[in-house]
C-alpha cells in the first residue's frame, strides 16, 4: 500500500526525546548502521525523485517513466526488506508483523504486477503510485535519520503528519488501477497460475488471487487511514503543547 | 459506616466508568470469589459467573474463584472492579463444534456432493485406494479427538469467549474443506511412490495418533482426582509417554506427526500448508507451556525442549 510505511506503528519510535522511555533504545553500533541505512534510502529514493523529473523534462510527457526509474525502484524498495529484519532484532521497536505486511504488499506490486506484467508498465496509474511511494519514502527516510539523531526539524515532522492525507489515496488509487490494468494479460498467459492435474495435488488462479487482492483494499485501506489521522491529531497537538510550555 | 464487627463490606465497581454496581454488605471475610460471584450473578442475572471479571486493579488480572477475600490486599471495606468478558462458551463444547465439522466437511467432498465438483462427477467414486484411505484416516482422526473431548480432557479453564468461536471454526472447517476438495477431487494424482509412500504413511500415521492418545490419557491421569493445579508429567510405563523424556509437550510433537504423515499419503500441498500453520501454532503453545513449566518447578527436568527433542527456540534479546 502507498503510504501505509510512512506511519502505522512507528510512530512513537518517531518521538525521540518527548516520549517517557522504559527501555533504552538500540544500542550505539545499532543507532549508526540505522542512520546509515535511512540516508541511504532517503538517498535512494531521491535519485528516483530525480530521475521522474530529467525524464519528464527530457520527453516532454508524463507518459511511461517507468522505464527511467525501473532499476532503482526495484533496488530501493526491495530493501525495505531489511526492515523487517530491524523489528526480529529488536533494533527498531515495531511491530514485525505490520511492518512485514506493508513491506511485502509493496514488493508484491513492485514484482508480481508491474514486473511481471509487461504490459502495465506503459500506464499512468504506475506513475501515479511512484510519485506517491517517493514522495512519501523521502519524507519517512529523512524522518527516521533525523529522530535517530535527536534533530527532528517540526517542518519533517508535520511533513509525514500531513502528506499522507493526499499521498495515501493518490499510491492505492494507482495500485489498484495498475492490478486492474494487468487483469487481462494475466487470464490470457496463464501468469503464475497452476491447474489440476498435477503430482502435488494443488491449483492456484493468479487472477482470481488479484482479485481478492483487490478486494482486501476495501477493509484494510480506511482502517490504515484513519489510524494515521488518529496519529497525526495525536502527534502535531502532542508538539503544540510542548511548544506552548517552553 | 463500618461493617458489623467481623463481616466485610464489597463494592463493586464497574472497571471502565468507576460506577457502583452492588454493595454487599455482612460477607463473610472467608467468602470465596466464587461466592462473590454468585451473590453478584444473582443482581445482576444475564452476567453469569463465567463472565465475570472481578479484579483489585481496573487495569489488573482477573481474580481466580479460589482466592479468599481477607487474604487480598483489602480493607474491612472492599473496593472490586468488574469487567463482562462477552458471552462464553465451554471447553467442551467448543471442541464439539470445531472437530464434528471438520469430519462432516470432509464428508461432502467424498461423496462428491454434486454442487462440489460439478454435476457430471456428482456421487462418484474415485479409482485410487488412497483416496479411500485418507477418508478413513481423517474421520478417524476427528472421531478420536470427539471421543477425547468427551471422555479423556480435563480442562483447567471452564470457558472461552463466544466470538473466538467463529474464528477458530472458520479456520478448522475452511481448511478441511479446501484440503477435502484436492483428495477427492476427479483430477487426484496418487503419490509418487506409490504403495511404498502409502504404507509408511499409514505406519508413521497409526504410530502418532497411538502416541498422542497415551499422551493425553496420561495428562488426564495427573488431573484424576479432579484437582485444577499443575503437575509435572512423567513418562510411565507406555513406550510412547517416554518422549516426555525429551519434550515438554509430546502430544503437539505427535500431532504434527500426524499431519506430516497425512500430508506423505495424500501427497498434497494444501495438506502441507495445513501441517506448517499446525506446526506453527503448535510450537507457539508449546513454548508457552514449556515456559510456564519451568517456571512453576524449580526442579522441572533440564534435558527437555517445548517440541521437538533437542531443540529449543530461544526468545529474541530485546534490549532492556
Amino acid at each position: 500500500m502507498a503510504a501505509s510505511g510512512s506511519g502505522g506503528s512507528r510512530a512513537d519510535n518517531g518521538y525521540g526525546s518527548q516520549q517517557p522511555r522504559r527501555r533504552k533504545g538500540p544500542g550505539a553500533l545499532a543507532t549508526a548502521y540505522l542512520v546509515i541505512y535511512n540516508v541511504v534510502m532517503t538517498a535512494g529514493w531521491l535519485v528516483i525523485a530525480v530521475g521522474l523529473v530529467r525524464a519528464y523534462l527530457a520527453k516532454g510527457s508524463y507518459h511511461s517513466l517507468y522505464y527511467s526509474i525501473e532499476k532503482p525502484l526495484k533496488f530501493f524498495q526491495t530493501g525495505a526488506l531489511l526492515e523487517i529484519l530491524h523489528c526480529a532484532f529488536g533494533i527498531v521497536p515495531s511491530s514485525v508483523v505490520l511492518t512485514a505486511f506493508q513491506v511485502m504488499s509493496r514488493v508484491f506490486l513492485t514484482w508480481a504486477v508491474t514486473h511481471s506484467v509487461k504490459e502495465v508498465q506503459t500506464e499512468d496509474s504506475v506513475l501515479l503510485f511512484v510519485v506517491a511511494w517517493t514522495i512519501t519514502e523521502i519524507i519517512r527516510y529523512s524522518f527516521y535519520t533525523f529522530s535517530l539523531l535527536n534533530h527532528l526539524p517540526y517542518l519533517i515532522k508535520w511533513a509525514r503528519y500531513t502528506l499522507f492525507i493526499v499521498l495515501y489515496p493518490m499510491g492505492v488509487s494507482g495500485e489498484l488501477l495498475t492490478i486492474y490494468a494487468a487483469l487481462p494479460f494475466v487470464r490470457q498467459s496463464g501468469l503464475y497460475s497452476i491447474s489440476l492435474p498435477n503430482k502435488y495435488n494443488f491449483s492456484f488462479d493468479y487472477y482470481t488471487f488479484l482479485i481478492l487482492v483487490m478486494i482486501s483494499y476495501i477493509p484494510i485501506f480506511p482502517q490504515l487511514y484513519f489510524h494515521m489521522l488518529h496519529q497525526r491529531r495525536k502527534v502535531l497537538s502532542h508538539t503544540e503543547e510542548h511548544k506552548k510550555s517552553e | 459506616m463500618g461493617g458489623r464487627a467481623g463481616f466485610f463490606e464489597v463494592e463493586i465497581l464497574d472497571w471502565k466508568t468507576k460506577k457502583q454496581l452492588c454493595f454487599l454488605d455482612k460477607v463473610e471475610p472467608n467468602a470465596t470469589i466464587r461466592e462473590i460471584r454468585l451473590m453478584f450473578h444473582k443482581l445482576y442475572p444475564r452476567w453469569y459467573p463465567a463472565r465475570q471479571s472481578i479484579k483489585l486493579d481496573p487495569k489488573g488480572k482477573s481474580l481466580r474463584d479460589e482466592e479468599i477475600l481477607q487474604h487480598l490486599p483489602v480493607g474491612t471495606t472492599a473496593t472490586l472492579y468488574f469487567k463482562d468478558l462477552g458471552p462464553q462458551i465451554g471447553w467442551t463444547t467448543v471442541f464439539l463444534i470445531e472437530y464434528t465439522g471438520p469430519l462432516f466437511i470432509y464428508f461432502l467432498f467424498y461423496f462428491r456432493m454434486p454442487f462440489v465438483y460439478g454435476l457430471d462427477e456428482r456421487f462418484t467414486s474415485s479409482p485410487h485406494p488412497v483416496v479411500n484411505l485418507a477418508c478413513i484416516c481423517h474421520s478417524f482422526h476427528y472421531i478420536k479427538r470427539l471421543i477425547e473431548t468427551v471422555f479423556v480432557h480435563r480442562f483447567s479453564h471452564g470457558t472461552m469467549p463466544l466470538r473466538n468461536i467463529v474464528k477458530n471454526c472458520l479456520y478448522y472447517w475452511g481448511f478441511a474443506a479446501w484440503l477435502a476438495y484436492y483428495i477427492n477431487h476427479p483430477l487426484y494424482t496418487p503419490p509418487s511412490y506409490g504403495k511404498k509412500q502409502i504404507n509408511f504413511a499409514v505406519i508413521m500415521f497409526l504410530l502418532c495418533e497411538a502416541g498422542n492418545f497415551s499422551i493425553h490419557v496420561a495428562l488426564s491421569d495427573l488431573r484424576r482426582n479432579g484437582s485444577k493445579t499443575r503437575k509435572i508429567p512423567y513418562p510411565t510405563k507406555n513406550p510412547f509417554t517416554w518422549l516426555f523424556f525429551f519434550v515438554s509437550c509430546p502430544n503437539y510433537t505427535y500431532e504434527v506427526g500426524t499431519w506430516i504423515s497425512f500430508t506423505i499419503m495424500t501427497q498434497c500441498v494444501p495438506v502441507g500448508l495445513f501441517t506448517l500453520l499446525c506446526f506453527i501454532q503448535m510450537t507457539i503453545w508449546a513454548k508457552d507451556k514449556h515456559c510456564t513449566y519451568l517456571r512453576e518447578f524449580k526442579d522441572y527436568p533440564s534435558l527437555r525442549m517445548p517440541i521437538i527433542p533437542f531443540l529449543l527456540l530461544k526468545k529474541k534479546k530485546k534490549k532492556a
